[in-house]
């Protein structure tokens, strides 16, 4: 589903942002992607969805060329890939119901699919009893999970998600976890870039540590630290 | 926000209006000038009747001439009566002075003096006169004058269309989280670009409308006056066709600038 060959990254200002990185991710897996602030997780989820463009190397996402994929050709791979942030990105003059509606519409589904969909992603993440309410009346959790809605109303294959409990207490971030995996059991293959070495060790899940801009380690099961095992202070 | 794009196009295309009409009402007067200018032909006396036909039809036969008409001399004369009046006691004549003749009208006035050079080769011509002084200096005036015309009416659009530019681009800047979902969520850029480029055409046609309006109200105030004091200038001006040319231009101009500044903004 998703191919990395030799992939280089170098921002204008000369930083290496990622050094000839291999990957490859099947289709439904779910992969956590780990490293410090600054070792181009971000910029790895930016490549696929091509916010950027490597410097050399391919990138291959459900057998498109993303890295040699003409301009027009933007918004079909993207309609392919749902993106959460860690702050979420929600329009805060409207309700959860038209920020989902809203990801529908601007492709220019019929307000016939759009009456399907919507309720369908809202029931998903369980919000259809909020669907009137602005962002800005929902919880941290809530949003992330209006958020994750709207990422899911293009029935994309893939959700890529940066960060997404990092605005998150430990209870909302259970609930997004929780979800996500629900998403992945249907079939959506995820990356997850993550700080929360709790939620990657509960989940033991493949686990992609970057740094330097280089990969570090992959584990099928894995941890947040490789060789350390499950933290004593989360065990139990 | 909008009304200060409103405002300045429907200013530039008020300036830009009357300058059009002033420029339509100097090219008709100058053009019914141009269309007045005869080139005067005049035969050696001994040319007879069938000669002077044949001498016609070759002149007729240019492309170029849109009608000859033959002065034979005592119609000479009498037009020169007519044109001279008091001035000249035409009684103290003995004898017509004037020759046989033809009135020769050219289609386009850019054409007279080479008609008049071939007519005065003509075997039989004696002279092919035209006002040579006059037609090449309103040729020349014309020229300058749609030149600086064209200078001022680029100047004008450029103005209105970096006002509106500047505009939209503050409207998309406002709406750059929206669009920047939009994009991430897989909306085309046409898609993105449309509801801007409407309000920029939308900008560009109120401006026009409300710069045809005031040019209205003016042209019903003021061109009477004008024409009371000026009366042999042509002031019957297609006002309905300026009107739709300032319309158009208000929204291509609109169009144009909001397709840039929306542009600028969609580089991915």
């Amino acid at each position: 589903m998703i191919e990395l060959r030799g992939v280089t990254l170098t921002y204008p200002n000369g930083t290496r942002a990622l050094d000839d990185i291999d990957l490859s991710i099947g289709k439904a897996d779910f992969v956590f992607l780990v490293g410090h602030s600054g070792t181009g997780k971000s910029s790895l989820l930016k490549l696929l969805y091509r916010e950027c463009l490597p410097n050399s190397g391919e990138v291959t996402v459900d057998n498109i060329r993303v890295d040699t994929l003409r301009r027009s050709k933007v918004p079909a791979l993207r309609r392919n890939i749902g993106v959460v942030f860690q702050d979420f990105k929600l329009l805060p003059n409207k309700t959860v119901w038209e920020n989902v509606a809203f990801a529908l519409q601007v492709t220019g589904a019929r307000s016939k699919d759009v009456m399907r969909q919507v309720p369908r992603c809202l029931d998903l993440v369980g919000l259809s009893h909020k669907s009137r309410m602005l962002p800005g009346e929902l919880s941290g959790g809530e949003q992330q999970r209006a958020a994750i809605a709207r990422a899911l109303v293009n029935n994309p294959k893939i959700l890529l998600c940066d960060e997404p409990t990092g605005n998150l207490d430990p209870s909302n971030t259970t609930e997004i976890i929780e979800l996500l995996q629900r998403i992945n059991l249907k079939g959506t293959t995820i990356l997850v870039a993550t700080h929360n070495q709790a939620v990657v060790d509960r989940m033991r899940r493949r686990v992609v540590r970057l740094e330097n801009g280089r990969i570090l380690h992959d584990d099928e099961r894995g941890y947040y630290f490789r060789g350390l095992g499950q933290s004593p202070i989360l065990s139990g | 926000m909008q009304l200060t794009a409103v405002g300045t196009v429907a200013v530039t295309i008020v300036m830009l209006g009357t300058f059009l009409y002033v420029r339509d009402t100097v090219a008709s007067f100058g053009s019914g000038i141009l269309k007045q200018i005869e080139i005067a032909v005049y035969l050696n006396d001994n040319v007879d009747d069938t000669q002077a036909a044949a001498i016609q039809a070759k002149i007729a036969g240019d492309p170029r001439v849109t009608s000859v008409r033959y002065i034979p001399r005592k119609e000479g004369l009498r037009e020169m009566r007519e044109r001279l009046g008091k001035d000249f006691d035409t009684s103290l004549l003995t004898a017509n002075p004037l020759p046989n003749g033809f009135r020769v009208q050219v289609g386009n006035a850019d054409d007279v003096p080479a008609v008049a050079a071939s007519i005065g080769r003509i075997h039989g011509v004696a002279k092919a006169d035209y006002a040579a002084d006059t037609v090449t200096k309103l040729l020349h005036a014309a020229a300058v004058l749609g030149r600086i015309g064209l200078a001022m009416i680029a100047l004008l659009i450029a103005t209105a269309a970096i006002i509106i530019a500047n505009t939209i681009r503050l409207t998309v800047f406002a709406r750059r989280r929206e669009i920047a979902i939009m994009q991430l969520v897989g909306a085309t850029n046409m898609y993105i670009r449309m509801p801007f480029i409407a309000e920029g055409i939308v900008a560009g046609v109120l401006g026009a409308v409300v710069a045809i309006a005031v040019l209205a109200i003016a042209q019903a105030q003021i061109i009477p006056k004008i024409a009371a004091t000026l009366a042999f200038l042509p002031l019957h001006v297609n006002g309905l066709q300026l009107a739709g040319e300032l319309l158009l231009t208000g929204a291509a101009v609109g169009l144009v600038a909001s397709w840039f500044s929306v542009g600028r903004y969609l580089r991915v």
